[in-house]
């Protein structure tokens, strides 16, 4: 019998089994739902940082009114004067948003552990309050969504187990597997083509899909290599369980001790292992109560506000050598209104120090768990996943620099232009704005 | 019955793989229950490390004024239970970390899960896992065919015509396969004993019991339910694809579906939109470092009529002081109004997951697991709670210390001395006795005695209507 046709036999048996096309209708009508919620997400976030632009734009419009005007700030706050560097700086309003990629809808991974927008003033740092999440309930945090990856990473190989576990079990089962090599031949082949119809079918389920949101999303152009790898990396996945679930099916005995083992196997490789793995490295390394980090905005900067202006001065020129080209770098004493509008310059300073630290510690324990990936391969391929729709630690370790950039610029604008005393008008206001976009 | 219940333990200790799986069970139990011990005391270490070295910080603070000490503030670590080592809940996910400052009521923040790569979808392995995932599993595969395979061989026949009743036989089969699920249970809790450090106090001793109860109620569904089938389905197969299914959808997918629902059908607000509406709020109260509204200057009028003097340099005390507490209490009723709001909208949709109950046993099961541990949301609230009635209590004595402790209005450099900061206590959680927390609990204990018994009792109703001879 060819495998094609072995194939096609497949393809009866399969439209004719009910339970088995219920759960794979199940299962789409599962992808349909993840993509829809991850669609929502998406949406979610955008329609956030869009009211988060339009209040930018508005804060923007009102500072540049009271330039118009000739109002130097708010009525009720006689002290703020927009027309010194550190008012105007201070009322830019500066915002370091991570967007939300056109593929989101394919996985959310950890997405929902992050904050996506943050306001950047003087004194902000990377490990502010509101960097966290959006508001969730932590239970529902803790059983995750239905998104298309987990759909994928985990659900799709139960499937395949529903679809698969009575290949030559039943026929075991009904004691006429040896009519079955009788009539094939090989046995293995015959298992082997058997195994292909399902996996073809699902192979061509889950590149439908990716292809699709990909579509729909418009995707295709900014993201080419990125769907690419998803096929590829997806593609690999199903045959890993194909391999997998193909040497259960030769090595059991009966169709209950296929449905066992494959089980089993699947536990071991989406729990367990995982598991073990999460429970070492939170051994290895416990979560981090950042105590270097409060450090920094307590006591150590409760230090700094205590020192003379003058040892200010020195540290901030350290900070800034070419602070002794502006017109204030060369005073013999220190302006005391200067380094009080300047000191955050310092703090910020000793926070990416401090933050240096932790992230160092959170590398560790990253690099302990790409370790595991050669005995963890669902581990890795979740991680790659997440990492191809930059929705893993690391892309939003890549949006904390981000952010970090966004203060270090704002900061070092802050503290050049205060030390050159600049008088600030509407275009200089505007400049600002354009800088600290 | 107890022959017939004998005669099932001693089948299954016939069977060589029955043998190893429990023996893997056993060692497996051991080492994770460990394991979580030890993660637990680690995690617990790092955190007393963090709690003293913060303290040490306040203990040291050098003279300064009250209400500068207010924005040096201090921290409050979620602790973790002892039983957190068998079900860590909600708190990888939760903060960890909860400043206590002035003029706001913050959040907890840098959840473990923030701070590396994702891991397991399902949690750490700990106790809770394998119980909740791997031990039915183990019960499924013990009961699948307990019964077809007696019918299956023709035995069923013959010990019928021996005299056993049919009732008899199937529930003998339910509690010998539910006692192996009880005996992992007792070991895992056996164990859990042992290694602990500490000495269990009432309260532990008593959630730990109600922890293994819920775990020996939801075995009980899960035995009873695969024998059922495996009495109703005519093969072995059959009854192992539904009752895996089942399986399937209790433990992976309503979990996951019903707490998106929940969310849905009460959406919490985002954090954006939660921060403008307090800020609105906030901004009609006095502002402590700005009083120039109305209520200011009617509490000043007030406070000179109270004193009998005419102007704010004549009163014997702080108005300074007085005004920041004001400020403090206009706050806390802008936090009460809108914490409020969104733990209500929590407790809503809590509500709503455990009614998913009725359906879904597993919810009530992870519900009852995770409050007996401590680490559900309802003590992870009980925390935050805790905590800012520490931050005010925490504030009013600065705020006082500013206004009564000597100064007089106007004087920023005024400082308390440092015997004062010492006074000031640590915030101390008190986790809450089980019992004051029975009723919110309720729902779940409910439902999954009612799965039982409906189960039990459809058991013993199809006991009597199906004929197999």
């Amino acid at each position: 019998m060819k495998a094609l046709n072995i194939c096609l036999y497949e393809f009866k048996h399969f439209y004719r089994n009910k339970p088995k096309v219920l759960a794979y209708f199940l299962f789409v009508l599962a992808c349909f739902y993840a993509l829809y919620s991850g669609k929502n997400l998406q949406k979610k976030q955008q329609e956030t940082i869009v009211s988060i632009e339009l209040k930018q734009q508005e804060a923007k419009t009102k500072i540049l009114s009271w330039f118009d005007k000739g109002e130097k700030g708010p009525e009720d706050r006689p002290w703020i004067d927009v027309t010194i560097p550190f008012w105007a700086i201070w009322y830019t309003p500066t915002y370091a948003i991570k967007q939300p990629t056109a593929l989101l809808p394919l996985g959310i991974g950890q997405t929902e552990q992050y904050g996506y927008y943050k306001q950047v003033t003087n004194w902000s740092s990377t490990y502010d309050n509101d960097m966290v999440e959006e508001l969730s309930n932590p239970e529902r945090l803790l059983n995750g969504n239905i998104d298309f990856s987990f759909l994928l990473i985990f659900l799709l190989p139960m499937l395949l187990i529903i679809l698969t576990y009575d290949i030559y079990g039943l026929e075991q089962d009904l004691n006429f597997d040896k009519l079955v090599h009788v009539q094939t031949g090989s046995t293995q082949k015959w298992i082997m083509a058997r195994l292909n119809f399902y996996t073809m079918l699902l192979l061509f389920t889950v590149v439908l899909f990716i292809v699709t949101t990909a579509v729909m999303n418009d995707a295709f152009e900014g993201h080419f290599s990125q769907i690419i790898s998803l096929i590829l990396l997806s593609t690999v996945y199903i045959i890993f369980w194909a391999v997998t679930f193909y040497f259960i099916i030769t090595k059991s005995k009966g169709s209950s001790a296929q449905a066992f083992l494959m089980i089993s196997v699947w536990l071991l490789l989406c729990v367990l292992i995982p598991g073990g793995v999460h429970q070492l490295a939170s051994i290895k390394y416990p979560a981090n109560y950042m105590t270097e980090y409060l450090d920094v905005n307590r006591k150590e900067a409760y230090a700094i506000f205590k020192l003379s202006p003058d040892t200010l001065a020195i540290r901030l020129k350290t900070i800034y050598p070419d602070l002794t080209k502006t017109k204030h770098g060369q005073d013999s004493i220190a302006d005391e209104g200067i380094i009080n509008n300047t000191m955050s310059a310092i703090i910020n300073q000793m926070n990416k120090v401090a933050i240096d630290k932790i992230e160092l510690q959170n590398e560790m324990k990253n690099k302990f768990i790409v370790s595991s990936y050669w005995y963890n391969p669902v581990s890795f391929t979740q991680n790659k996943w997440n990492s191809l729709l930059a929705t893993d630690y690391n892309a939003y370790k890549v949006y904390r620099d981000n952010v970090q950039k966004a203060i270090d610029k704002k900061i070092q604008l802050l503290v050049f232009e205060c030390w050159d005393k600049k008088k600030v008008n509407k275009d200089t206001y505007e400049n600002y704005s354009r800088i600290l976009r | 019955m107890k022959y017939i219940l004998f005669n099932e333990w001693k089948g299954l200790f016939r069977n060589q793989l029955f043998l190893y799986l429990s023996l893997f069970f056993i060692l497996a139990l051991s080492v994770v229950t460990w394991l979580g011990i030890v993660q637990n005391q680690k995690q617990k270490e790092a955190q007393e490390q963090a709690k003293k070295h913060i303290r040490a910080q306040w203990d040291a603070m050098e003279p300064t004024n009250p209400h500068g000490a207010a924005h040096y503030g201090s921290y409050a670590f979620k602790p973790n239970t002892v039983l957190n080592s068998m079900d860590e809940g909600i708190n990888a996910v939760t903060g960890n970390v909860l400043r206590l400052e002035g003029h706001t009521q913050n959040d907890l923040v840098y959840s473990e899960a923030s701070q590396s790569l994702l891991i397991s979808k399902f949690g750490k392995l700990k106790p809770s896992l394998l119980f909740q995932f791997i031990i039915p599993l183990f019960i499924i595969f013990l009961a699948f065919n307990t019964y077809t395979k007696e019918r299956e061989s023709g035995r069923i026949k013959l010990l019928l015509i021996q005299g056993l009743n049919l009732k008899k036989i199937l529930f003998s089969k339910i509690f010998s396969i539910w006692l192996i699920g009880i005996t992992l249970l007792f070991f895992a809790t056996f164990i859990q004993i042992i290694f602990s450090s500490i000495i269990y106090d009432t309260n532990t001793l008593l959630r730990l019991l109600a922890l293994v109860s819920s775990y020996a109620i939801y075995y009980l569904i899960i035995t009873t339910l695969t024998v059922l089938l495996s009495f109703v389905f005519k093969s072995s197969t059959s009854s192992l694809t539904l009752t895996i299914a089942i399986w399937v959808m209790w433990s992976i997918f309503l979990p996951k579906i019903v707490g998106n629902a929940v969310e849905n059908i009460s959406p919490l607000p985002t954090r954006i939109e939660f921060q403008k509406a307090m800020n609105e709020d906030r901004s009609k109260g006095i502002d402590g470092h700005n009083p120039t509204g109305e209520r200011e200057k009617k509490m000043e009028k007030e406070t000179l009529a109270k004193y009998k003097v005419d102007s704010l340099s004549q009163l014997p005390i702080n108005f300074d002081g007085l005004v920041m507490q004001a400020d403090e209490e206009y706050g806390n009723m802008v936090w009460d109004k809108h914490f409020g709001k969104l733990y209500a909208q929590l407790e809503a949709q809590k509500k709503n997951y455990q009614r998913s109950g009725i359906v879904n046993p597993f919810s009530s099961l992870q519900n009852m697991s995770m409050a007996t541990a401590g680490t559900d949301m309802f003590h992870h609230l009980e925390f935050l709670k805790q905590a800012e009635s520490y931050r005010r209590i925490f504030i009013k004595t600065l705020n006082d210390k500013h206004a009564y402790g000597g100064s007089k209005t106007g004087n920023w450099g005024w400082k308390a001395d440092n015997k004062f900061f010492k006074s000031v206590e640590d915030f101390k959680y008190n986790t809450p006795s089980l019992h004051s927390l029975w009723s919110k609990y309720f729902t779940d204990i409910l439902i999954l005695l009612i799965w039982v018994l409906v189960l039990l009792a459809l058991v013993n109703y199809l006991s009597k209507r199906i004929s197999i001879l």
